[in-house]
């Protein structure tokens, strides 16, 4: 037991804080990650807090007095942070309290105490309270007080949001332990998961597709270590928009019958919001489903089923353009498609079915990791919490000055490879490590060996896109003159991904290699770029040993 | 130490190949580019931690 003038021992759990939902997590003794239910039995909790007689309610239970008690309820404020009231956009704050430019700062205006009377409340006493509420369900949950966190950022915050919700999390009595981006956190929990923490080399797109938001991360995996090699962001694309989709079906469906338009009425724009949300994510899961909400407009109870292929097609147009984000991303990397082997799909909205099917079709290559492609992948919703809470048992013993040490340029930049580094056989090029890898580097290969003396060729490699086109099948000579319009005598092209052999930097020969014995290749790539090579014959203690000069 | 597996055979050594101590190196690797590692997982520590000791990975397999 702690006593007095003893610090309280550290407790540090994983936080998600998101413009939508938030969620916590803790990794207990036995490296088990839980994902934390707070006491309405949420595992998302929207990020939202409501007031009612000076009574403060929190997530779901805050999201439904969105319809009646919309100005004392504050929504949509994460990206708020940090910011400038001028260069922050509202929108999404139209059906709740406005932000307003006042204290010098981002606030809200609510009634938040018995008193009837409108309290200034910054953007800092917002964001302090939901981390506060945080915090307390997770300190309920564990039973021992909760007083550290690693929490997820966006891969664009900037230092001032980094500072701003670094003040607002130590006022809500949380030591930041580190922040860590969003995608990161969630390729850490996917690769914890799925691949046991697995080292191969992979170029990896992380698609955080939530409610406000999608971001889009390009990641070289190399050796379990990670490098965002481009991102790509838009601030008006998420579940919102396909929510937006269902609401204006719903409402033409009932201006059919009825006069007015929910959606000019804001309470009842409100509760379609609120079902939308809803409908959208049973249609994840199954094949239909029903709107049906008591006095919608006019006194009028409204309901309407809506199955999943009318929903993606009434979506097709949000649906799309996740695609067109994830390959401008995929460019802006310099690299190809078929560059990369894997595409993780994170946030809420990545439950959708429709995206990952998409996405399929147009990375034919990569595997998508999304609940309707593998059954074991991680729930998206929980992926970048669980990230955090791993990240939390990672460092939460260590000490201050080292993690400052670990997060310090000094120790995160670091020289990386510009091209991959192999060995030929025969006119093949074999890749021992892929380029953007991060130097120090060592990798170690086997090979098969003809009985004898062997070349060990060592070189640089690229990867070229090579297009074969294949000519249309001639027409059948009756062919019907109905023949549609894809089959424009344009020869089909397939492309595919080769590697090609650059310069040679070294060459060793191994002798007298037995019959069916195997060969081992080692390098270490050093920082300064100077290479040691090891080539023997496995088994035998001596090999061939020399080193590449570092480049000038 | 993970290593892989290549199943296929390196090229016999061409008549006439020498070389002192049978290795000679005949480039240099491109420049590298600079780039930011995320300080986040496993292997990060464990580079971090070599770099901070200037170990280098025999000596920290050991
Ligand atoms: N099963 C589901 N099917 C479809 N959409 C879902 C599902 N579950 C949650 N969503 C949607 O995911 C979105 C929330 O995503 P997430 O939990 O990642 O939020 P977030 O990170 O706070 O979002 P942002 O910051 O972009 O607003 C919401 O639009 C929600 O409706
Ligand atoms: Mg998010």
């Amino acid at each position: 037991m702690s006593s007095e003038g003893e610090t309280a021992p550290k407790v540090a759990i994983g936080i998600s804080f998101g413009n939508s939902y938030s969620s916590i997590a803790y990794t207990s003794g036995e490296a088990k990650v839980e994902v934390i239910a707070n006491e309405l039995g949420d595992r998302q909790i929207p990020t939202v807090l409501s007031y009612v007689d000076g009574e403060e309610f929190q997530g779901t239970e805050a999201k439904s007095q969105l319809v009646r008690n919309s100005k004392n309820t504050v929504a949509y404020f994460r990206d708020f942070l940090g910011k400038d009231f001028k260069s922050i956009d509202p929108t999404n704050c139209h059906a709740s309290a406005h932000p307003v430019d006042a204290e010098n700062t981002i606030s809200f205006q609510i009634k938040d105490t018995e008193a009837d009377q409108q309290n200034t409340r910054t953007i800092h006493d917002i964001t302090t309270r939901h981390l506060r509420r945080l915090a307390s369900s997770a300190t309920d949950f564990l039973g021992k007080k909760v007083n550290a966190a690693i929490i997820t950022i966006p891969s664009d915050f900037a230092d001032a949001q980094k500072d701003a919700l670094n003040k607002a999390a130590t006022d809500a009595g949380l030591e930041v332990l580190q922040f860590i981006t969003e995608p990161v956190a969630a390729l850490l929990a996917n690769d914890a998961k799925l691949n046991e923490n697995s080292t191969e080399d992979k170029n990896v797109v992380v698609a955080d597709i939530g409610g406000t938001r999608t971001d889009i991360a390009v990641i070289a995996s190399r050796g379990g270590m990670y490098t965002v090699l481009a991102t790509a962001h838009d601030y008006e694309l998420g579940g919102a928009q396909l929510d937006q989709a269902l609401i204006d079906y719903a409402a033409k469906e009932f201006m059919k019958k009825n006069k007015t338009d929910p959606r000019t009425n804001d309470r009842s724009l409100a509760k379609l919001k609120l079902e939308a949300e809803a409908v959208k994510k049973s249609l994840s899961l199954g094949a239909s489903a029903a709107f049906s909400i008591e006095s919608l407009s006019d006194g009028i109870d409204f309901s309407l089923t809506v199955n999943r292929t009318r929903y993606e097609l009434l979506a097709a147009k949000v649906l799309g353009s996740f695609n067109r984000l994830i390959e401008s991303a995929v460019q802006k990397a310099g690299l190809d498609n078929l560059d990369i082997n894997e595409i993780l799909l994170s946030g809420g909205t990545s439950h959708t079915p429709k995206i990952a099917s998409n996405l399929q079709s147009i990375f034919a290559e990569s595997t998508i990791v999304a609940p309707s492609t593998n059954p074991n992948a991680v729930n998206p919703s929980e992926l970048t919490v669980r990230g955090a809470a791993i990240q939390a048992s990672l460092i939460s013993e260590f000490d201050r000055e080292d993690v400052e040490q670990n997060t310090h340029p000094a120790l995160t930049v670091a020289p990386h490879l510009a091209k991959a580094i192999g060995v030929l056989v025969g006119d093949e090029f074999v890749t021992l490590v892929d380029a953007n890898t991060a130097v120090p580097v060592r990798r170690t290969a086997q090979f098969n060996a003809a009985e004898g003396d062997v070349l060990v060729k060592l070189c640089e490699g690229v990867s070229e896109i090579k297009v074969t086109k294949e000519e249309a099948a001639p027409k059948e000579a009756n062919g019907d003159d109905d023949s549609d319009d894809d089959s424009d005598d344009e020869p089909e092209e397939t492309r595919e991904k080769v590697w090609k052999a650059g310069d040679v930097i070294a060459e060793a020969a191994v002798k007298d290699v037995k019959k069916g014995s195997k060969v081992e290749v080692q390098i270490n790539v050093n920082a300064d770029l100077s290479v040691q090579v090891i080539a023997r014959e496995v088994g035998s203690k001596t090999g061939v040993r020399g080193t590449i000069e570092a480049s000038a | 130490m993970s290593v892989s597996q290549i199943n296929k055979a390196l090229p016999t050594l061409p008549a006439g190949w020498s070389a002192d101590k049978d290795f000679k190196a005949v480039g240099k690797l491109s420049a590298a580019a600079r780039r930011n590692v995320e300080p986040v997982g496993p292997y990060f520590l464990a580079h971090a931690r070599r770099t901070r000791h200037k170990r280098t990975f025999s000596e920290d397999d050991r």
